[in-house]
């Protein structure tokens, strides 16, 4: 009964929300960080049943996401640079708030502070990689809606999608606050799960981060 | 030509306004209802080198501004002045402050800082930054970790006459008088008023009188008009006989027994007994009633009410109870009649003379307030409407047209009643 009521509340969520001064998505120019740590599979036996990565599936596959997903977002973007997850270390996890049950967690630099690129320079905007759930038939709102998180997860035999929960924030950093933050779900069907599956959902998540940060300008 | 005149004259006034608001240049982007304390301590901070205004001449624009403010004392807050992560978030606030930004927006995010935040304690602090033509200003208090109030006011140089604009833009409101160390502990160990406790179940018995009449105050006299002027001829003819106010006096003194009880002070009941005396409207203008002496329905009215309650308690030795009441009676008439001593033998009028249901069932409802003195000594008041009613369908009898006329299909009335009651708690 609770879950029925849970799920008729589902399609009410917001996913995303923005500061009322963003009103441009980035355009050709972007600076990310977040690639190194953000990454986690779930499933990781049923990964690894099936792709080649002998026993180190977690870190092997990870790395080889983060890879795919770097790789798409140099061809969205012209100038792309990647700074490591260091420079935010020293941060605190904070809580975003998008929705009234939905809170992402993440590093946001502190007020006033600046987050410098390790050759100096000071990027306008960066965009932070949260985190990244990779796995198979996953609902966000398992993840983010924190009357959900305790719930034990029904393990389906059969797998539809493989899934990736991305949770991001694109952060003023003259100004340091954040422009615009959002939870994606991204379904990908698979039959039989090759390495260009993966490839193809990073893909597919890449693109909807950018989608999303276009339709979330001047919102 | 007048009109034109007033045209133009109403064109100075505006532009003169205009102008003069563009002198005293300040915009409020958001301002909640905060607490401005006499005689408040005020904290001056600031991201600049130089405070924009002077803390003593800041003080005197206060008092100047506020007649209400006391004996205010303003100084630079250089705690927060020498701290890192307090001017991080001083230059973080005036690079995000801008029109139209909201409160929640300007939160301050490190842990820290929210604590040197909550630890103010009763201190206002006055964020100023130097934006070249605009002063920043901001005001934040221990009760929330982002501003209660932000905007600007146009720069000058006259110090004093910046220190009036913030004054009037900022501190203009009512003042508080600040709680001492002692009341403060007091206050912190009293129980909370939401939690105060209510007897499980109080009980009351009271007497009331009060009067009843067949208009409900506010609405028109022509809806009664019929029924009030309505005179009963041939002991049984009216007009319409729908309402017993076509036969009987429908302003009476009303009198009420009753006794209730409620249980967590919010829902309980109250079972009553109520009496009136109603003269029957004879048409003095018939014949027939030669032979009456005297004619009239004294009206027994039982019922029970369901009444939802709220309390107060403005003082220690007076409870207040609101409540609104909904229930049901049933209503019996005795008849008090009799003949003339001279006469002997009734007319045939007197014998088919119209008749009463027993009982009439209704309903009614309405509100009221106890007022209970030193938990045992009640005054209550209460109003409502209360309805008689009966089936409206009979069978069919032949000899219906002989029979007696029994009336009063549906009849409404409005009442008033003061009460003294006695309270008592009879289980805790």
């Amino acid at each position: 009964m609770a879950a029925l009521l849970f799920t008729g509340c589902a399609d009410s969520y917001h996913w995303s929300s923005s500061h009322p001064t963003y009103k441009q998505a980035p355009y050709g120019e972007l600076t990310i960080t977040g690639l190194q740590k953000a990454f986690v599979i779930t499933r990781t036996k049923w990964f690894a049943n099936r792709l080649d990565f002998g026993d180190s599936t977690q870190i092997k596959a990870t790395e080889f996401c983060a890879k795919a997903m770097e790789h798409e977002f140099r061809g969205g973007y012209s100038k792309l640079s990647v700074l490591p997850d260091s420079v935010l270390a020293n941060f605190p996890e904070e809580s975003q708030k998008l929705d009234d049950r939905i809170f992402m967690k993440g590093k946001l630099p502190e007020q006033g502070v600046t987050v410098s690129a390790p050759d100096g320079s000071v990027p306008p905007q960066i965009l932070l990689i949260h985190e990244v759930i990779i796995g198979t038939d996953l609902k966000r709102e398992n993840f983010f809606d924190y009357a959900l998180i305790h719930n034990e997860l029904e393990d389906k035999r059969e797998v539809k999608n493989i899934s990736a929960i991305v949770s991001y924030t694109l952060w003023d950093n003259v100004k340091q606050r954040p422009l615009f933050s959002a939870v994606d779900e991204i379904q990908h069907p698979v039959i039989k799960l090759t390495l260009a599956d993966l490839e193809q959902l990073m893909r597919q998540t890449v693109q909807q981060i950018r989608k999303n940060m276009y339709t979330g300008a001047g919102k | 030509m007048k009109h034109l005149s007033l045209i133009a004259f109403a064109i100075v006034i505006f532009a003169q306004a205009f102008l003069a608001g563009n002198v005293h240049a300040k915009d409020i982007f958001f301002d909640s209802p905060w607490t401005l304390w006499q005689s408040a301590d005020i904290l001056i901070w600031t991201p600049d080198k130089e405070p924009a205004i002077d803390p003593k001449e800041f003080c005197l624009s206060l008092r100047r501004n506020n007649s209400g403010i006391g004996d205010p004392k303003c100084r630079l807050f250089g705690e927060w002045e020498r701290d890192t992560v307090a001017m991080r978030y001083a230059s973080w606030l005036s690079n995000n402050i801008e029109p139209g930004i909201d409160a929640h927006l300007l939160k301050a995010r490190h842990p820290s800082m929210m604590a040197k935040i909550q630890a103010l304690e009763d201190k206002i602090v006055l964020f100023i930054a130097d934006k070249g033509k605009d002063l920043q200003i901001a005001i934040f208090d221990e009760t929330t970790l982002e501003p209660r109030s932000a905007g600007t006011v146009a720069k000058t140089s006259d110090k004093i006459a910046l220190g009036d604009d913030i004054a009037s833009a900022f501190f203009g409101r009512h003042t508080k008088r600040r709680l001492t160390k002692e009341e403060r502990l007091k206050k912190e160990t009293e129980p909370d008023e939401l939690y105060k406790e209510t007897p499980t179940f109080r009980s009351w018995a009271g007497i009331s009188a009060g009067y009843a009449q067949a208009q409900i105050p506010l609405t028109p006299y022509s809806w009664y008009k019929r029924k009030i002027r309505s005179r009963v001829s041939n002991y049984r003819a009216t007009r319409d006989s729908v309402s017993l106010w076509n036969f009987m006096d429908d302003s009476t003194p009303l009198f009420t027994l009753y006794a209730g009880g409620i249980w967590f002070g919010f829902i309980g009941g109250e079972i009553f007994y109520r009496y009136s005396d109603h003269a029957v409207k004879i048409d003095d203008r018939d014949e027939v009633y030669e032979e009456l002496d005297h004619w009239n329905f004294s009206q027994h009215e039982i019922g029970l009410n369901v009444m939802f309650a709220r309390t107060y308690e403005p003082f220690k030795w007076l409870d207040l109870h609101l409540f609104a009441f909904l229930g049901f009676q049933y209503s019996f008439y005795a008849e008090d009649i009799e003949l003339k001593d001279s006469k002997k033998k009734p007319s045939r009028e007197y014998e088919t003379r119209f008749k009463t249901e027993d009982p009439y069932k209704g309903a009614l409802f309405g509100f009221g307030s106890q007022c209970v003195f030193l938990q045992h000594y009640g005054l209550s008041v209460r109003t409502g409407i209360s309805s008689r009613g009966k089936d409206v369908y009979v069978e069919p009898s032949p000899d219906a047209a002989a029979e007696p006329t029994t009336i009063g299909a549906s009849t409404v009335d409005w009442f008033i009643s003061v009460g003294l009651e006695y309270h008592w708690t009879p289980f805790k």
